[in-house]
């Protein structure tokens, strides 16, 4: 075996042994990470035209300030954009979409 | 950090100048007005610019750090910064420049944040800032390195007034081993602490402090200290001032008159009198002038109590109304063989203290002093001061009731809120007025037991009208500034809208002037309390060893210049130059014949440029700002305005 | 393998606030040399997280990030971030001897370059701390976009080991086996500048235990109104409604026996009446309330700001609250008992913010044996002369760590904190020529290699 390719190995089994001694919070991480597809996706589907945090929770059940917390997270991270007002609220958009 | 090499000018007037434009967001700052990707376009379209980049913080270490990449790259070798004002941030990007291996001088900084997105919105915001930032590369194009200006100082420091604060700092510079000389002008030391008595919030006694921090200061060999002294004459730039001093025993100075006049005819040195100070020795009877030689100085020259209108309060027109100094002073002296306390033989049965006197004052609520200005700020001592003036008499003499009238209680500081406490756990009753309607104080009339009434609506019991009988009536009068208008004027000192000392940056350079080389320390520059005091003269005391400890200073090289081939002698600059010993004629031989030359002196030229305008033959120019300069950034500022 | 390392200065100050660096800067240019040991990713403290700062309503984030920098480029000071100390304490040949667990980021700070990649292509979601927790981060992100150092850091307890920040990082910074690396600092002097922190929102039942959702404290509003936000505008964090009413609960928390905060936290007023002003700057039509028992606008210019304030048509309603509620729609109501005119009076907002008391940041007990006062703050030997002096020879304290304090009042006290130190390694040093033989190798290796990699 070449040296790279040994490193390679080890790092493997290094990985596996990590991945072993974090089980508990691998398992965890990996629980809210699902979750955390789901409601975005359930929220980006909302965002495929200009629409109000309120009322993406209407429309996808999801507990208003946790809609809040991922538009500001996926605007964040370039996803979405603030679009204009409405009454009291700011109607936002997903970037793909406009 | 690391090794710096600089440019020579002869390597530099060969290269192709290819200018940088760094635009800043300043994390919407300025990007929320200004179009900071349109300004960048236009940016890069200008004469001269080979790179123009832009981002979120160019402050920032990732922002720095692109502007090193094009620099060492060779993309760009001079470099303009638009972000906020120069006086935050031309030094940061100097300093960058000078990281990445180029003269600091090359840079040129456009203020689009200050001078364009906090005034300007929108287009114009827009359209000013391509203007600004044409200018600067137009000039950017032409910089040329420079060298600072460096210069030896003199390991000497002054310190200007002897409270607790110039001692203090007196103190610690002469524990950096450098010789101080400590100015006081009263032939005490000690200032205003000596007139305390138990002091707030520790109850220390203040001669008890005093003696401990003087001894320590007379015990220093390091420290000259001069009393009866006074700052006559200044002169010189930092690292080297001249100071005239003036030693005079009695000329208008009461303290020095009672000085004389005491019992012991020469009071020991280091010995505590109550009110005055230590003692230092007697003062000279004939006055005589010197001159100290000294590289850094700090200003301590302390605060007075503002002294009530008559009539203010009833200031004046009652005897039984008085300040709280000097209750202090009263209440110090008592000897406590009574079980009442009295007060020109009268007993104090009801005592009561007003805040906020000549402090917080509204305009239109309030009435200014003859030709004085409103006191608007918080005095910030009174409200513990008093407390503890309250839980004095309280403790030492239970029968006197004490009766506070304040607008906000602020005892902020450590140990603060407890006197609060323990002076509601004393039973002290307070009552809360609206600056608009204070307490009134009326004579309550013959034959009652109190001669004075206050009347006030007490905002603590639902605005309801309370009247209280008082014996005495303290006055927790605030700070005012101590007069010292012949500094000022002689040091070119700020001074603020308040009457105190101004420093550079009320957050970031508490204790530092503009005036470089000169400092702030303790109530000259704001109220405070001793510890904050002392605080302020250690940080002050840091700044000058700083300062002083490498034995030589540098400074900004943007002075005058004289072109000898050009200047013909009319002198008309030296006629026009502000600054005394900036600038002369001096005589120079040319091809064997003498002729008379303009010649500056760096460390002295203010590098105003008054000496430019009126030179007949445009000899003379300001390093840094040339007249070619000036004349490519109005020249970019014009094609900017006419595309 | 544990790895150690060894550090030689003049002086080590814990904490990398506004006060620690000031101190480091202050003693950098008498010569002496410095480390900074921080226990965050970044140096900066709280400063670097608010919005503008009173009362020149300069903003935060620009007056702070140069001294930042200031400090990380200074040929005399190393940073030490990410570190937690594990002792202080004077070593038998009497200098001090800091124990520093460098704690792994799992990034070689040597490689990152701070692009942030990772952090785009890293696939979990974390509540994000340096906003209030109203936005997220990623499981390895970079704390903010002025942080010094510009490092990425993982965060294992949310890591999934999926591998894909290694694979993307275009340095190959990332390394899923760091070790924590230990650090001996033997110092002459320490200066502790470890700040505060804020008690507790779920400390207070009568206010809501932190569980009613338009209930924030005022850090929380800092980034609201800061220009890099977590909305970029404020907005109640319930459901993203821009607020018609805000309000502002004054001493929740301090001045309080019940909460174990007699002491008042010094700083509450004036930030309460900045940020209204700052609010009734962004949100013009909104109404806000401050609901005060005394208002402590001691410092220069602070009472002018706090006169300006009600000229703006800003509340100021004395009146200590007695409780808070949840009500329709989102709206907080707000129980007091009214001072002027009398009667328990109830009002509803649609966002309330509470000026929640100030602690110490760092008990050192078992750490250090400096001792702390009865309010949990440094204790000063010497308040009214030398305020900076500990019960510790050769250990001054500077900043919040010693009590609250503004930003101002921190830096003032800061440079104090560097003369008293610098005046101890006067007295007690070595000659000058010993000390730069001693310590000829601190700059360059160990903290460069330490500091930012
Ligand atoms: C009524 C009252 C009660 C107080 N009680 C307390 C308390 O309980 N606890 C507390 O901590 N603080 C208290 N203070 C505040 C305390 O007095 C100040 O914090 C302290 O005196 C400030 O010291 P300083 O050195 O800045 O100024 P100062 O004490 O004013 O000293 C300034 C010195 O400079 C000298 N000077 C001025 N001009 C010149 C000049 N041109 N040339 C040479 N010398 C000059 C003066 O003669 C003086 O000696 C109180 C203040 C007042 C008014
Ligand atoms: C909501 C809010 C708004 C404010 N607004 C203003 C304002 O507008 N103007 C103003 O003047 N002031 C303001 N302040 C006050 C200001 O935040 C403080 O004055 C300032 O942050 C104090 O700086 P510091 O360095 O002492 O402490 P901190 O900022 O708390 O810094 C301490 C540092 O030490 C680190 N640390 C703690 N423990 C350890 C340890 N064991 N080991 C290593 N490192 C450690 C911390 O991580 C932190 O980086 C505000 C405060 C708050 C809460
Ligand atoms: S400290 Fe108290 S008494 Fe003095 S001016 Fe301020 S509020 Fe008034
Ligand atoms: S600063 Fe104001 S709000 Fe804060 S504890 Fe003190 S009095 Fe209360």
């Amino acid at each position: 075996m070449s040296s790279a390719s040994l490193k390679k190995l080890e790092i493997k089994t290094g990985l596996k042994q990590l991945r072993e001694l974090r089980k508990e919070t691998i398992t965890a991480a990996t629980t809210r990470m699902k979750e955390q597809k789901q409601i975005i996706k359930a929220i980006k589907n909302q965002l495929q035209q200009p629409t109000t945090v309120p009322a993406i929770a209407e429309a996808a059940g999801i507990p208003p300030h946790m809609v809040l917390w991922y538009v500001a997270a996926l605007k964040k991270y370039g996803e979405v954009k603030e679009v204009d007002k409405d009454g009291c609220y700011f109607r936002y958009c997903s970037i793909e979409a406009s | 950090m690391r090794e710096v090499q600089i440019d020579s000018a002869q390597q530099a007037q060969a290269e192709e100048k290819r200018v940088g434009v760094y635009i800043c967001h300043c994390g919407g700052n300025i990007s929320d007005h200004v179009d900071v990707e349109a300004l960048c376009a236009r940016a890069g379209q200008a004469p001269g610019v080979a790179v123009a980049r832009t981002h979120m913080f160019m402050c920032s270490d990732p922002g720095q750090e692109m502007i090193i990449k094009d620099l060492q790259e060779g993309k760009v070798n001079r470099v303009v910064v638009a972000s906020c004002a120069p006086s935050l941030h031309e030094s940061t990007f100097r300093g960058t420049l000078q990281r990445a291996g180029f003269n600091p001088y090359l840079y040129e900084h456009a203020n689009i944040r200050e001078q364009v997105s906090w005034v300007h919105h929108g287009r114009p915001a827009t359209e000013k800032a391509t203007a600004l930032v044409a200018a600067a590369a137009a000039k950017a194009a032409r910089l040329e390195p420079l060298e600072p200006i460096r210069m030896d100082v003199i390991r000497h420091a002054t310190v200007i007034g002897a409270g607790v604060a110039g001692l203090q700092a007196a103190l610690d510079l002469a524990s950096r081993g450098i010789p101080v000389a400590l100015i006081e002008k009263s032939p005490f030391l000690g200032g205003h602490v000596a007139k305390l008595d138990n002091i707030a919030p520790s109850n220390e006694k203040a001669s008890e402090l005093l003696t401990r921090l003087t001894r320590q200061v007379l015990d220093q060999p390091a420290i000259t200290v001069h009393t009866c002294t006074r700052v006559v004459g200044f002169a010189g730039c930092v690292g080297n001032f001249t100071l005239r001093i003036k030693v005079d025993g009695e000329q208008g100075q009461d303290e020095g008159k009672k000085l004389h006049s005491m019992p012991t005819k020469t009071p020991r040195r280091g010995v505590f009198l109550p009110q005055y100070g230590v003692v230092t020795g007697s003062c000279p009877e004939n006055p005589a002038e010197d001159s100290i030689e000294t590289g850094a100085v700090i200003l301590a020259t302390g605060f007075k109590p503002y002294q009530p209108m008559f009539g203010e309060y009833g200031y004046g027109r009652h005897p039984q109304v008085v300040t709280l100094p000097e209750a202090i002073q009263a209440l110090a002296g008592e000897n406590g063989s009574h079980p009442v306390w009295h007060w020109h033989g009268r007993p104090i049965r009801n005592l009561a203290i007003i805040h906020c006197v000549g402090s917080r004052q509204i305009p239109g609520v309030h009435e200014a002093a003859e030709g004085a200005a409103l006191n608007e700020y918080c005095s910030r001592t009174c409200c513990s001061a008093s407390l503890g003036f309250a839980n004095q008499v309280r403790e030492n003499y239970p029968v006197t009731r004490v009766f506070e009238f304040y607008r906000d209680i602020r005892t902020y500081g450590r140990g603060q809120e407890e006197l609060y406490q323990r002076a509601s756990k004393n039973r002290v009753l307070f009552f809360r007025f609206e600056a608009q309607e204070p307490p009134r104080i009326e004579s309550n009339g013959t034959g009652s037991e109190s001669p004075l009434q206050i009347t006030v609506k007490d905002t603590l019991t639902f605005g309801e009208e309370v009247q209280v009988a008082a014996d005495l009536v303290v006055l927790a009068v605030g700070m005012k500034p101590n007069g010292i208008d012949d500094l000022v004027e002689m040091m070119k000192l700020p001074v603020g809208s308040d009457g105190f000392l101004l420093e550079v940056h009320p957050k970031l350079r508490p204790v530092e002037l503009p005036n470089s080389g000169l400092l702030l320390a303790g109530t000259c520059q704001a109220p405070m309390d001793i510890g904050e005091a002392t605080n302020a003269a250690s940080a002050a005391a840091v700044k000058a060893s700083g300062l002083l400890a490498r034995g030589f200073v540098e400074l900004d090289p943007f002075v005058a210049e004289v072109n000898l081939e050009q200047c013909t002698g009319t002198g008309a600059c030296v006629v026009a130059c502000p600054r005394d010993g900036a600038l002369q004629l001096a005589e120079v031989a040319v091809n064997g014949k003498p002729f008379k030359k303009a010649q500056v002196s760096p460390a002295f030229c203010l590098g105003c440029g008054a000496c430019v305008a009126v030179c007949p033959t445009n000899a003379i120019n300001i390093k840094g700002w040339t007249l070619k300069q000036y004349e490519a950034m109005v020249d970019a500022i014009v094609a900017d305005l006419a595309a | 393998m544990r790895l150690e390392a060894k550090i030689e200065v003049d002086a080590v100050v814990i904490g990398g606030g506004i006060a620690g660096l000031q101190t480091a800067l202050d003693l950098a240019e008498q010569d002496y040399l410095v480390v900074v040991v921080e226990k965050d990713a970044s140096v900066g403290g709280k400063m670097i997280r608010l919005s503008k700062v009173f009362p020149t309503l300069d903003c935060a984030s620009c007056i702070t990030t140069p001294k930042m920098a200031a400090a990380a480029h200074h040929e005399n000071i190393s940073i030490l971030t990410y570190g937690d100390l594990k002792s202080l304490d004077r070593s038998s040949d009497g200098r001090l001897e800091a124990v520093v667990e460098k704690k792994p980021r799992f990034v070689d700070e040597a490689k990152c370059i701070g692009c942030r990649q990772c952090e785009y292509d890293c696939p979990i979601l974390v509540a994000d701390e340096n906003q209030g927790g109203f936005s997220a981060r990623k499981a390895i992100h970079i704390p903010f976009s002025n942080a010094i150092p510009q490092v990425a850091t993982l965060d294992v307890d949310h890591c999934i080991l999926c591998g894909r920040c290694e694979k993307v990082c275009p340095t190959q910074a990332v390394d899923y086996f760091q070790q924590p690396q230990t650090i001996r600092i033997h110092a002459a002097a320490a200066v502790i500048a470890t700040g505060f922190q804020m008690t507790s929102l779920h400390d207070k039942p009568q206010y809501g235990s932190g569980e009613i959702t338009n209930v924030i404290d005022a850090l929380q509003m800092e980034r609201l109104l800061a220009p890099h936000g977590p909305y970029n505008r404020v907005l109640r964090p319930s459901d993203g409604m821009e607020p018609d009413s805000i309000a502002f609960v004054q001493c929740a928390g301090s001045r309080d026996r019940s909460m174990g905060v007699p002491y008042c936290s010094r700083v509450c007023c004036m930030y309460a009446i900045k940020q209204a002003m700052l609010l009734s700057g962004a949100l013009p039509l909104a109404d806000i309330t401050i609901y005060y028992m005394d208002i402590r606008a001691f410092g220069k210019n602070y009472e002018q700001f706090f006169q300006n304030a009600q000229a703006m048509g800003i509340q100021f309603v004395k009146a200590k609250v007695a409780s808070l509620a949840a009500a329709e729609n989102g709206a907080v109501e707000v129980c007091y008992e009214d001072q002027v005119n009398g009667g328990v009076t109830r009002t509803s907002h649609d966002l309330v913010v509470l000026s929640l008391g100030k602690i110490a940041a760092w008990n050192p007990f078992g750490t250090c044996p400096v001792e702390v006062a009865e309010d949990g703050f440094i204790r000063s030997v010497s308040p009214r002369l030398a305020a900076t002096l500990t019960s510790m020879e050769g250990v001054f304290a500077a900043g919040a760590a010693a009590g609250p304090k503004d930003i101002v009042d921190a830096i003032a006290e800061a440079g104090a904190a560097a003369m008293k130190a610098a005046s101890y390694l006067s007295a007690c040093h070595r000659p000058k020529q010993a000390r730069s033989g001693v310590s000829i190798n601190v700059k360059p290796q160990p903290s460069r290699a330490v500091a930012m990699g």
